[in-house]
């Protein structure tokens, strides 16, 4: 069997090379192609770009740049984004679900259906319904605090609130899809482990600590990550929902990203950002993954 | 153990809580059906005053709206298939043929899921600027084909495969295409589906990239046109808006509804255990 039969070796190739090649034109040599542009001083309306080596990503640590700015400024913006909205999405997530799981039978369809219905929209339906709602004069929810003779609130314009609507768009948007997987990994947590702690007089809360959350940990931390990822990623909303703004406020690394190749035509400045923002990408999803481990 | 009001008290609160997913969807509907006067100023009116038909009427004229969703549901499906097939194939060489530097293969493809797609955009763009491809359907479709994420799950279900059933084949003198199609094909449908409900939903709801790849109108997805729309002639016009978002919701939402089951099962399978 050692002896390799090359005829065999070529048509088993067969199956392998149409993805092999998708993988080496969309994957690969963009890789190493974004790699390459972000050494060259890359004007998209020039035809000549002149090789730096790594002085865009010195420009991007040197305080005194403009891209400096741009990165961390935007960095922070995405990081704020992050914090606000993972924990809300894997918490009240996890909250869901047990709710759902904890309704009779008979009811357990419809509420899952609908908790899960809004992530079946798109991001621009998502930011145009969630505008509307919040508008400062004729949204639905200001209306009723002016009923209720309270000031509107001016959602989108001002801070706190536009970080507060872009959680609020976002987690309406896609907590159902993590409340679905983690309604699963309930169903698959063991009866015999909850009668065990039922026979030694454990009340709700003790199950929940001691029985359900350690076995949906490696699930909880699929969820984490994956949340973490989008959160990272997120453009559509602030894109539509705040254009960035009040000011630069809510304006995420990515569109800063988009503005620099795609406003100012920079490729090499916005490539070089790009690939440090999915180092720290790549990081953050280790570190995660490394923190959760240990704790076995 | 479980009291009756305890359980009545779970399922108000869950109630409570689907009004909350529930309002904005309706409240869309609502201002759909109202003039944009009446939407602006009337206030809290959950049905309209006088209803009228003129905003989908006009949105269905006006916009190319059937345009950008037939554009939505052909790159989606045609990515799909294509995703499908390409992954489908790979997976199985891997899981099971002679296939030469299979050990590097598989832990590229895998090593490759760990990478920020952010990493390939401006690069990608670039590649489909210069072979003239932007703003075309290629640009829209082929880059969804280079996620290894098929291959992973369906590599993962044909190692699982048993192999007696494919030697039985083999025996009876089948070759490697026929025992894949014939044999192996066949049992690994539910994963198949997975996948491709999967991809569908990826490429469907993709927004930044469509959005910066496409320019002419005709292009547009229905994701990317909405958002235009949004952000151009519509943008004080609540009752168009809504008529525009409920035509591009209405469908996904009963799609959704319809193909729930099968998506939830496919979380599942997708061995996030």
């Amino acid at each position: 069997m050692k002896k390799r039969n090359w005829k065999s070796a070529f048509t088993s190739s067969l199956f392998v090379l149409p993805y092999l090649f998708f993988f080496t034109i969309f994957l690969l040599i963009p890789i190493i192609y974004g790699i390459w542009i972000s050494m060259h001083n890359w004007d998209l309306l020039s035809p000549e770009h002149e090789f730096v080596g790594l002085g865009n990503y010195q420009k991007i640590f040197n305080p005194d740049s403009y891209l400096n700015g741009l990165f961390f400024d935007g960095l922070l913006n995405t990081f704020q984004f992050v914090i606000y909205s993972v924990p809300i999405l894997v918490v009240v997530g996890l909250a869901l679900a047990l709710l759902v799981n904890s309704l009779p039978d008979r009811f357990k369809g419809f509420f899952r259906t609908t908790y899960f219905l809004s992530y079946s929209v798109s991001v621009s339906v998502v930011a145009i319904i969630w505008l509307w709602v919040l508008d400062t004069n004729s949204g639905l929810i200001n209306q009723y605090l002016m009923k209720l003779g309270l000031q509107g609130i001016p959602w989108l314009t001002n801070m706190p609130w536009a970080w507060v609507s872009l959680v609020i768009a976002t987690v309406w948007w896609t907590i159902g899809f993590n409340m679905v997987i983690l309604i699963n990994a309930l169903n698959d947590v063991s009866e015999e482990l909850y009668e065990a702690s039922a026979l030694d007089g454990a009340n709700r809360w003790q199950r929940l600590i001691h029985v359900t959350l350690p076995s949906i940990r490696p699930v909880m931390l699929f969820v984490l990550i994956t949340s973490t990822i989008a959160s990272f990623n997120v453009y559509g909303q602030p894109y539509l929902m705040t254009r960035g703004g009040p000011g630069d406020s809510t304006k995420v690394l990515l569109m800063n990203i988009v503005d620099e190749a795609f406003e100012q035509r920079q490729l090499g400045t916005s490539a070089a950002m790009s690939l440090l923002m999915a180092l720290i990408m790549i990081i953050i999803s280790v570190v995660q993954f490394k923190l959760t481990k240990e704790k076995e | 153990m479980d009291s009756k009001a305890g359980k009545l008290f779970r399922i108000a609160l869950a109630s409570i809580i689907a009004l909350l997913f529930l309002v904005p969807l309706f409240w869309m509907l609502a201002t759909s059906f109202k003039n944009d006067f009446e939407a602006i100023t009337s206030g809290i009116q959950w049905l309209p005053q006088e209803f009228t038909f003129e905003n989908y009427l006009y949105s269905l004229a006006d916009v190319p709206v059937l345009r950008w969703m037939s554009n939505s549901l052909f790159v989606g499906i045609t990515g799909t298939l294509l995703v499908v097939v390409v992954d489908t194939l790979a997976a199985y060489g891997l899981a099971r043929l002679d296939v030469p530097f299979k050990k590097v293969l598989i832990s590229m493809f895998i090593g490759s899921l760990m990478i920020p797609w952010v990493i390939t955009f401006l690069p990608l763009y670039m590649e489909f600027n210069q072979f003239g491809l932007l703003d075309t359907y290629a640009v829209l479709i082929l880059p969804y084909t280079a996620n290894a994420f098929g291959v992973f799950l369906l590599y993962q279900y044909f190692r699982g495969f048993p192999k007696s059933l494919e030697e039985a084949a083999h025996l009876d003198g089948a070759n490697k295409w026929q025992v894949f199609t014939k044999v192996v094909l066949p049992s690994a449908k539910p994963t198949i589906w997975t996948l491709a409900i999967f991809t569908f939903m990826g490429i469907y709801n993709d927004f930044l990239w469509p959005l910066v790849t496409t320019t002419s109108p005709e292009m547009r997805t229905i994701t990317t046109g909405i958002a235009v729309m949004q952000q151009g002639s519509f943008v004080s016009s609540p009752g168009k808006l809504m008529a525009l978002t409920s035509i591009a919701t209405i469908p996904a939402v009963l799609l959704f509804i319809i193909g729930q089951r099968s998506f939830i099962k496919g979380v599942t399978q997708t061995g996030i255990k």
